[in-house]
C-alpha cells in the first residue's frame, strides 16, 4: 500500500524573540492510503504542530512532508492554498463555523473556490449534509445547533470537496460523551466507507482506540 | 459575484455598526456633493463673466452709490470703450396678486417670487452684453418707453409674461422706493441666451431704464456701480488702477475690478468660500476615513479565526485580502449611493421649493444642481474611502499566519 502521508525527518523550531524553541525533532511517519491514525501525547508534545504540517498550514524548519505525492514545503503560498483546497479536509476542535452563514452555506464555502455553478454547489453541500445526517438542519445557523451538530456541519464542510486526507484536531474535545461517540462513529464511517485517510489528534484514549494505528509524541519526538 | 452574498451577510452581522458606518460615509459624501454643487454653481456664474468687463463700485461698500458725474470721467480713461450705470434694484412683486397689485399698496411684498432686477443705461449696457439676445424691434420699443423693461425667457415663462404685459415691483432699498407706490413696468422685450456660447448666462433677470429709477426717485440717487467695457482684457489691471486713481482724493473713492472678481466678492468672497468648503470637505472625509478604518479593523480583528478558517479551507492570502477590501468597498458604495441620493434630493428640493428657488435665482444660483461629474467624483471619493479604510486590515489579514490566528482562539 502506498503512503498517503510521508513525514521524513521533520524538525520544527519556533523562534520566540532570540530564543529557539524546538517543537518537533526528527519526526518520521508514514500513513498509508485509507489508514486511520491517531496522534496522542501530552500538551506541548507537538502533535497539533505535526498535524498542521501534514495539513499544509505550516511549514517544517527542515525535512520533508509529502502528502498525496506532493512535497508541501516546496509549494508557494498560493499553490499551497490551492493544494489544501483539493487534498485536505480539516476538522477543528471548536468547529469554527462561520456564524453568519447557515449550515448549507458553511458547507458550501470551500466550493466557492471551484468553478461549480451555484446549483451544483448547493447539491454537493446538501449531499455532504446528508452524509453527516444533518439534511434536516440545512438552513439552521450555528447558534441554532448543538455542539455535536455543529461538529457534523464542520465535518460536512471538510468532506464536501472530496479531499484525500482528513485531519482532525481533537474533534471530540469540546463535546459531551454522547456527541463525541457519534462524531467518532461518523469519522469511522468516512474512513471505512468513503476510504478517507484520516489523521486525528486526540487526548482521549477511548477516541484513539477507534483509529487503526496510534502514535505517541513526547517533547517533539515520536515514541512509537 | 458569488462572494457577494457572503460579504452582505458579514455586513449584516453587526448591523448597528454597519449602519452607523454607512451613515457616516453617506454624510461625508452628501456634504462633499452638496458643497461641490454650490461651488460648481458659483463657478458657472463666475465663468459667465466677461474678461473685458470691469465693475467700478464705491470703495467702502456696495451700499453706497457713486456720483453720476463719474461716468464721463471713467469714459475718458484710456482703454475704456463703454460705460453703463448699473444699479441693483432689489425689487420684488407686491404680495397681493401676481402682476396685478394695486398701485400704492406697498405694505407687503412677495419674496417667494424674487428675481434679479437691475436699472441700467440700456444702450451701452446691452452693447457690452452680447450674451443677451434681444430682437431688434423689441429693443427699439424698449428704448422708447421709460417704463419698459427687458426680461429673460425663463422669467417670462415662469410668470406667463409676454410683451405688452405690465407688473409692479417695489425695492426693499429705501432710496429706491417711491412715495406713490411700486414701480410699474411694461414688458417691451424678452431676451434669450445663446446656450452654446454662453451656457451659464442668466435667463432669469429683468433690466429697466436707469433713467426711470432716477426720475421716479426725485433725481436723488447715484449709480450703484458702473459697468465698464475695455478694449483690451490684458489691460484690465492697468485700466482698473487708472479709474481708481481718478477718484483717489474724492469723497467717494472707487474700487474697480473685473466682473468676475466683483461677482466672486458679491457671492460671499467666493475665492475664500471655495477654500473653506473644500477644507471642510477634506476634514470630514479624513474623519470618516478614520472611523471607517477603525470599523474595518475591529471587524477583521473579531474575525481572526474565520480568516484562519478561510485560509485553511484553501482561500489564498490574496483572496482573503480581496474579500476584506471588497467588504470595505461595499460600505463605500452603500455610503456613496446614500450620500449622492441625499445630495440630489436636497439640490432638487432647493431648486423646486417656492421661495428658496427664487432666492437662489436672485443671486444667480438658479443652476444649482448635482452635476453628473460631481456625483461621479463623490462616488469615487466613497470608493477611495472604502478602499483606504479596508486596505490596512486587509494587509494585516494577508500577512497573518494560519497557525498564529488559530492559536489566539
Amino acid at each position: 500500500m502506498t503512503s498517503m502521508v510521508d513525514v521524513r525527518d521533520v524538525r520544527k523550531v519556533y523562534r520566540r524573540d532570540s530564543q529557539e524553541v524546538p517543537v518537533l525533532d526528527g519526526i518520521k511517519l508514514q500513513v498509508p492510503e485509507g489508514e486511520f491514525v491517531a496522534l496522542m501525547g501530552p500538551s506541548g508534545s507537538g502533535k497539533t504542530t505535526l498535524l498542521n504540517l501534514i495539513a499544509g498550514i505550516d511549514r517544517p524548519t527542515s525535512g520533508q512532508v509529502i502528502v498525496a505525492g506532493t512535497d508541501v514545503a516546496q509549494l508557494s503560498e498560493s499553490a499551497l492554498a490551492q493544494w489544501r483546497s483539493h487534498n485536505i479536509g480539516f476538522i477543528f476542535q471548536f468547529y469554527n463555523l462561520i456564524p453568519v452563514l447557515n449550515a448549507t452555506e458553511n458547507v458550501e464555502l470551500p466550493l466557492l473556490l471551484t468553478s461549480l455553478s451555484k446549483k451544483e454547489r448547493r447539491e454537493r453541500a446538501t449531499t455532504a449534509l446528508k452524509v453527516v445526517g444533518l439534511a434536516d438542519r440545512a438552513h439552521h445557523y450555528p447558534r441554532q445547533l448543538s455542539g455535536g451538530q455543529e461538529q457534523r456541519v464542520a465535518i460536512a464542510r471538510a468532506i464536501v470537496t472530496d479531499p484525500k486526507v482528513l485531519v482532525a484536531d481533537e474533534p471530540t474535545g469540546d463535546l459531551d460523551a454522547k456527541s463525541a461517540e457519534e462524531i467518532l462513529q461518523l469519522i469511522e464511517v468516512l474512513n471505512r466507507e468513503h476510504k478517507k485517510t484520516i489523521v486525528m489528534v486526540t487526548h482521549d484514549p477511548r477516541a484513539a482506540t477507534r483509529a487503526h494505528t496510534q502514535h505517541h509524541l513526547e517533547k517533539g519526538v515520536l515514541k512509537d | 459575484m458569488k462572494f457577494l452574498p457572503y460579504l452582505l451577510k458579514h455586513l449584516r452581522r453587526n448591523w448597528v455598526r454597519t449602519t452607523s458606518t454607512v451613515l457616516a460615509m453617506a454624510l461625508c459624501i452628501f456634504l462633499f456633493c452638496t458643497l461641490q454643487s454650490v461651488l460648481a454653481a458659483i463657478n458657472a456664474l463666475l465663468e459667465s463673466s466677461s474678461a473685458n468687463r470691469l465693475v467700478t463700485r464705491h470703495a467702502v461698500s456696495l451700499v453706497f452709490n457713486l456720483p453720476l458725474s463719474y461716468e464721463n470721467r471713467i469714459q475718458s480713461v484710456p482703454g475704456v470703450k463703454r460705460v453703463a450705470r448699473t444699479s441693483w434694484f432689489g425689487g420684488s412683486l407686491p404680495a397681493k396678486k401676481e402682476g396685478k397689485a394695486d398701485e400704492g399698496d406697498s405694505s407687503t411684498t412677495d419674496w417667494s417670487n424674487f428675481f434679479q432686477n437691475m436699472a441700467v443705461d440700456a444702450e451701452p449696457f446691452f452693447a457690452m452684453y452680447p450674451e443677451y439676445q434681444v430682437p431688434p424691434d423689441q429693443f427699439q420699443a424698449f428704448l422708447q418707453d421709460l417704463r419698459g423693461c427687458v426680461i429673460g425667457r425663463k422669467l417670462a415663462e415662469k410668470f406667463g409674461w409676454k410683451v405688452g404685459d405690465t407688473f409692479f415691483l417695489e425695492s426693499f432699498i429705501p432710496p429706491y422706493r417711491k412715495r406713490d407706490g411700486p414701480f410699474e413696468f411694461v414688458v417691451r422685450a424678452i431676451y434669450d441666451v445663446d446656450r452654446v456660447r454662453y451656457p451659464s448666462a442668466d435667463r432669469n433677470s429683468m433690466f429697466f431704464h436707469y433713467k426711470y429709477l432716477y426720475e421716479a426717485t426725485g433725481r436723488g440717487v447715484g449709480a450703484g456701480t458702473y459697468t465698464v467695457e475695455i478694449t483690451d482684457p490684458n489691460q484690465a489691471g492697468a485700466v482698473s488702477k487708472a479709474i481708481d486713481a481718478l477718484f483717489a482724493n474724492s469723497d467717494a473713492q472707487t474700487r474697480t475690478e473685473t466682473e468676475k472678481a466683483f461677482q466672486a466678492g458679491f457671492i460671499s468672497m467666493a475665492g475664500n468660500l471655495a477654500l473653506l468648503l473644500n477644507g471642510i470637505g477634506l476634514a470630514i472625509a479624513f474623519t470618516i476615513l478614520l472611523v471607517t478604518a477603525n470599523t474595518m479593523s475591529m471587524a477583521v480583528r473579531e474575525r481572526r479565526t474565520e480568516i484562519a478558517v478561510l485560509k485553511t479551507l484553501g482561500f489564498s492570502s490574496g483572496q482573503v485580502m480581496g474579500l476584506i477590501v471588497a467588504e470595505a468597498l461595499l460600505l463605500g458604495i452603500l455610503g456613496g449611493a446614500l450620500g449622492i441620493g441625499s445630495s440630489l434630493a436636497l439640490t432638487w428640493t432647493l431648486t423646486h421649493t417656492p421661495g428658496i428657488k427664487d432666492v437662489l435665482a436672485g443671486i444667480g444660483l438658479s443652476e444649482l444642481t448635482l452635476r453628473p461629474v460631481v456625483a461621479a467624483l463623490g462616488f469615487a471619493v466613497s470608493l477611495f474611502l472604502g478602499f483606504a479604510a479596508g486596505v490596512v486590515p486587509a494587509l494585516s489579514a494577508y500577512r497573518s499566519r494560519i497557525t498564529d490566528m488559530l492559536r489566539t482562539v
